[in-house]
């Protein structure tokens, strides 16, 4: 898994390839591990490049951060650990972007199921407000999250 | 099935008051912070204050909270919170058909949705290797560029809105309804065109779009210059934007830029150019660019790109063979397992799709990459240091459009 | 009260005016007589006019200030009209055109919609100062009209400090907008008051230096008396020999008026309306009042001091007396407790009597409706009765058409000022005070005064 920070960064260092335009990063979901997907780009080639991580465990997926080589990835990773629980380690930034900060589930998952089944679904549509149940430990908030309404002015 | 115990009650209800109004108005969140980044921008120095510009206002372009830490009217830092617009695209992609993917893409890029239809097309059109008709190509990229124009028509005209002129979003609408007009006539819609189909196209050119295009072309560029040359050389808006937000090739870079943002720092990347899709390859124009990188420059590279696509239209309409405008394919779409990435060049940037097919009709993954989620990135890095009125600026040059950052 | 209910239910709800009405006229019928008869009434008569005749001065700063005050509503009207219809044809649009002809009626009804919204006060704020603010505002923009000359012999009150009144009034707006930001809660607020404050009170002191070299042209502080010295032809007004000081005044009054292009107080696409944020209905009717009528004020002054005031571009007498007019035949500052009598009672008498015949002989009219028409008719009546008294004394009937006219050409300028240009920031914008428009005015205020002193050496 640590090669794959690794592999970018020969990919974007190396004077011969110079990959230096990251054209995304996302993660896949394949049912039986988790991936990730890079596709860099480079002046000298006329095609992308994709990089796939594959082989991430489905229960506690962790690849290494890219934010070093390209400061733009962090909100890429930011959402690849939204819809799939995905960690970055390295990343400084590792909060949900589209979900609540509260939600417990991750969408895009394979397992994941849609909210007409809301009993059943582990992020149901519907949340109390007076009290937010306990987060599980894979969402990354600690346990004293109380109700989190940013409330604006 | 909700329980009793799940129902949300409203705000209004006395038993949910609270007795110290100052927490709810306050930005920072209620608990207490969750990562390293969070951590320092909450922190509070002596003199500083969080200030939320909320998701309802009208200068955010959509629905986007920025929290700004501000030290008088400086800008210490900014956090964007998104996911006010978020309506699960790709999940519900996952559970569509191929073709149904083109209506839910269609409005992550509600003001140029040609390019938001177009994308998973082809991304399709690679797993299933269809040869799309000349025909039909030509049509495509007329449609583009016709569409390209009204967005960058839009651009300039919201960019002085966000800086008080009240004038230049109106006649950059009367530019945009002409253009707008002209896909009503061909794809029926004014907005949200679903016209874009796997392996072609939907309806041909009609006599009533031609005479429209034809009306148009007479007087496109020199309209559009009248319009705009209100703002150009108006000393306060050159003043207000030359300078800001500047942005050079290595933070480009790094920041992972595309479209007229990375354009206007001097690296001459345009999608069309650099892995040619479609007829781009036949047709003769320019990458425009600039080198100073900061808002105006943005601003007057949308121009340069206006005039180049009017140039591609004047090519389009001479080359444009006859032929079918839709590839002969079966009913229900199978297409072979596989991974596609397919990228094209929309007004914003690089606008990519990412398609696995495991073989049914429905895609595997179907992931879409904006080009506006990642230039809005920027705007956290750009703004410090200016103030308040700067970072409606910064955001408007950067032209987010919140659809697609959100999905 | 049975035998009285009874009865009252089945009036008409004009009836129930008009019953009463009669009641009363007929008891003061009734005193009237007994009082004429017995000799009381007329020398209480005779001791109230007495009265009011000994005090003319304070009686008419009284209907000066009323009819000011009442003055400032219709002028607003008309300006919130101007700018909707201006600015949208400047945008390629129409503007208002369904509410009454060319929909003029427009900013009447906007008036009547403020007035019908819930009016609130945020949690948290302070409710004392929150409900005073836009009323020190809307003063503070109201009493500068006070000193304004609309006509000759048409003001309110001429002072002999007028301009210092002037800038002193309107530098309690301040006092109002930092209320405003303050007291509600809210941190758009209190950002749009601070920046409110800083402009106003930098801009004030380039507006007030401009004025100096006017000041000194025509030796007093008094209105009145700087545009009786600009009367002849046009060329006597003053913008010609204070070009600078003109240019400066007016940049600065687009800003001490948070006009566009330097109304950042109320930048509607940052901070969303500024200090107002908080305000709904009535209370920001006054905000919005106040800013239009600080519009007028300020072109009132630019016109009043440097474009002649009511004073035509050429003098005309000789054409008005070719014409058998008599300009300055009456004088308006010595009329006197008469015309306050006639002005309170003659037209609500006037109304009704004109009302009546329409309601006799048309039945379909409800009395209401009778007493609208009779009012147009009052209006008509009026307006020719003064187009009638103008012929015989133009002095002032002219003056004030002059006057006005003026005035709108800078409002219009404003307003177009407003459709066409952006806003500027707030460090562009005081730098742009401190540095450019102060060392401008003290250098106009040096030539001026050197200019003074060398013409005066050169005539002896």
């Amino acid at each position: 898994m640590a090669e794959v920070a690794e592999v970018l960064r020969i990919v974007h260092d190396d004077p011969g390839l110079r990959f230096e335009l990251l054209a995304d990063l996302c993660g896949v979901d394949t049912g039986a591990a988790m991936e990730v997907v890079y596709h860099l780009w480079s002046a000298g080639s006329r095609d992308w490049l994709r990089v796939v991580a594959t082989g991430l465990a489905r229960e506690d997926p962790r690849a290494p951060s890219v934010t070093f080589l390209w400061r733009g990835a962090e909100w890429a990773e930011r959402e690849a650990y939204d819809m799939f629980g995905i960690v970055f380690e390295g990343n400084r930034d590792l909060r949900r972007i589209y979900m609540p900060p509260d939600y417990r589930s991750f969408p895009l998952r394979k397992d994941f199921l849609l909210p007409d089944d809301a009993s059943r679904s582990p992020g149901e549509g519907v949340r109390p407000m007076e009290a937010a149940p306990e987060p599980a430990v894979l969402t990354g908030t600690p346990a004293d999250l109380r109700h989190a309404r940013e409330a604006t002015p | 099935m909700t329980s009793p115990e799940t129902r949300i009650r409203s705000l209004d209800d006395p038993s949910l008051f609270v007795d110290t109004p100052a927490t709810i108005y306050d930005a920072i969140p209620p608990y207490p912070p969750r990562t390293e980044r969070e951590a320092e921008f909450y922190t509070l120095r002596e003199g500083e204050m969080l200030i939320n510009i909320g998701p309802q206002h009208p200068s955010t372009h959509g629905v986007l909270r920025v929290v700004l830490k501000i030290d008088g009217e400086r800008i210490v830092d900014l956090d964007p919170v998104l996911g006010y617009l978020h309506r699960g695209v790709e999940k519900i992609c996952e559970n569509s058909d191929w073709h149904m993917v083109i209506s839910h893409c269609d409005p992550l890029e509600y003001i140029a949705s040609m390019f938001s239809e177009y994308v998973p097309v082809l991304a399709a059109e690679k797993l299933l290797d269809v040869t799309v008709p000349r025909r039909a190509e030509y049509i495509r990229v007329l449609a583009c560029e016709l569409n390209r124009i009204s967005s960058h028509a839009l651009f300039m005209g919201w960019l002085a809105l966000d800086l008080g002129g009240i004038t230049p979003i109106l006649y950059g609408f009367l530019e945009r309804d002409e253009i707008v007009e002209m896909l009503a006539a061909l794809t029926g819609q004014r907005l949200l065109f679903n016209y874009m189909r796997i392996g072609g196209v939907n309806g041909d050119l009609n006599h009533e779009f031609m005479s429209r295009l034809g009306d148009w072309m007479s007087h496109a560029l020199r309209h559009i210059e009248d319009s705009m040359a209100l703002i150009n050389s108006n000393e306060i808006f050159v003043g207000r934007t030359r300078g800001l937000g500047r942005i050079d090739r290595q933070t480009a870079l790094r920041m992972c830029l595309s479209g007229p943002p990375l354009r206007a720092t001097g690296i001459p990347y345009d999608v069309r150019r650099a892995h040619p899709y479609s007829v781009y390859p036949e047709l003769e124009f320019e990458i425009p660019t600039r080198e100073e990188g900061d808002s105006y420059a943005r601003y007057l590279l949308h121009l340069d790109e206006i005039k180049q696509s009017i140039h591609i239209i004047d090519q389009v309409l001479h080359r444009i063979p006859d032929g079918p405008i839709m590839a002969k394919l079966p009913r229900l779409l199978r297409p072979r397992p596989g991974r596609a990435w397919a990228a094209i060049e929309s007004p914003r940037g690089q606008y990519g799709v990412y398609a696995m097919s495991d073989g049914t009709d429905q895609p595997f993954r179907l992931r879409i990459h904006d080009p506006s989620f990642f230039n809005l990135q920027s705007v956290g890095l750009l703004s410090p240091g200016h103030l308040i009125a700067d970072i409606m600026a910064i955001m408007a040059s950067l032209d987010p459009i919140m659809g697609g950052v959100d999905k | 009260m049975t035998i009285v209910s009874r009865p009252w239910q089945r009036l008409s709800p004009a009836g129930r005016v008009l019953l009463p009405l009669a009641a009363v006229v007929g008891g003061l019928g009734v005193v009237f007589l007994g009082g004429v008869s017995s000799g009381i009434l007329p020398n209480l008569w005779s001791w109230i006019y007495e009265a009011l005749n000994d005090n003319v001065p304070l009686l008419r700063f009284l209907v000066a200030a009323t009819a000011v005050l009442l003055f400032t509503v219709p002028t607003a009207f008309v300006i919130i009209y101007l700018e909707m219809k201006v600015i949208a044809l400047q945008n390629l649009r129409l503007g208002p055109n369904r509410q009454g002809p060319w929909g003029v009626l427009a900013s009447t009804l906007h008036g009547f919609k403020v007035l019908a919204k819930e009016d609130f006060t945020p949690t948290g704020a302070d409710v004392p100062v929150f409900t005073l603010a836009p009323v020190v505002v809307y003063l503070a923009s109201v009493m500068s009209f006070l000193v304004i000359p609309f006509a000759p012999g048409l003001f309110a009150q001429d002072m002999n400090l007028a301009l210092l009144y002037f800038f002193a009034v309107g530098g309690l707006g301040v006092v109002g907008l930092m209320m405003a930001g303050w007291s509600s809660f809210n941190k758009y607020s209190l950002l749009g008051a601070l920046r409110a404050a800083a402009q106003i009170i930098s801009y004030e002191i380039p507006l007030t230096l401009s004025v100096v070299g006017v000041i000194m042209l025509a030796g007093t502080l008094s209105l009145n008396t700087i545009v009786h010295q600009q009367s002849g032809s046009f060329l006597d007004w003053y913008v010609f020999r204070q070009p600078l000081a003109a240019v400066i005044f007016f940049v600065a009054a687009t800003a001490e008026g948070n006009r566009t292009p330097f109304d950042l107080t109320e930048a509607d696409s940052e901070i969303v309306a500024g200090f107002a944020t908080e305000y709904s209905g009535m209370r920001f009717g006054f905000f919005f009042f106040a800013e239009y009528v600080n519009v007028f004020i300020l072109s009132a002054l630019t016109v009043t001091l440097f474009l002649g005031g009511w004073n035509a571009p050429l003098d005309l007498t000789p054409v008005w007396q070719a014409l058998g007019a008599h300009p300055g035949a009456i004088d308006l500052s010595g009329l006197g407790v008469g015309l306050l009598i006639a002005v309170l009672v003659v037209p609500p008498i006037l109304t009704v009597l004109l009302a009546l015949p329409f309601w006799m002989l048309f039945t379909k009219l409800r009395f209401w409706q009778a007493l609208v028409i009779g009012f147009l008719c009052f209006n008509a009546l009026v307006g020719a009765a003064v187009l009638i008294w103008a012929a015989f004394s133009f002095d002032a009937v002219m003056g004030l058409l002059w006057f006005l006219g003026k005035t709108y050409v800078f409002v219009v300028i404003f307003v177009w000022m407003r459709a066409t240009l952006p806003r500027v920031r707030i460090d562009q914008l005081m730098g742009f005070a401190w540095k450019w428009l102060l060392p401008a005015s003290l250098a106009n205020l040096f030539v001026t005064a050197l200019a003074i002193l060398i013409i005066a050496q050169v005539r002896g």
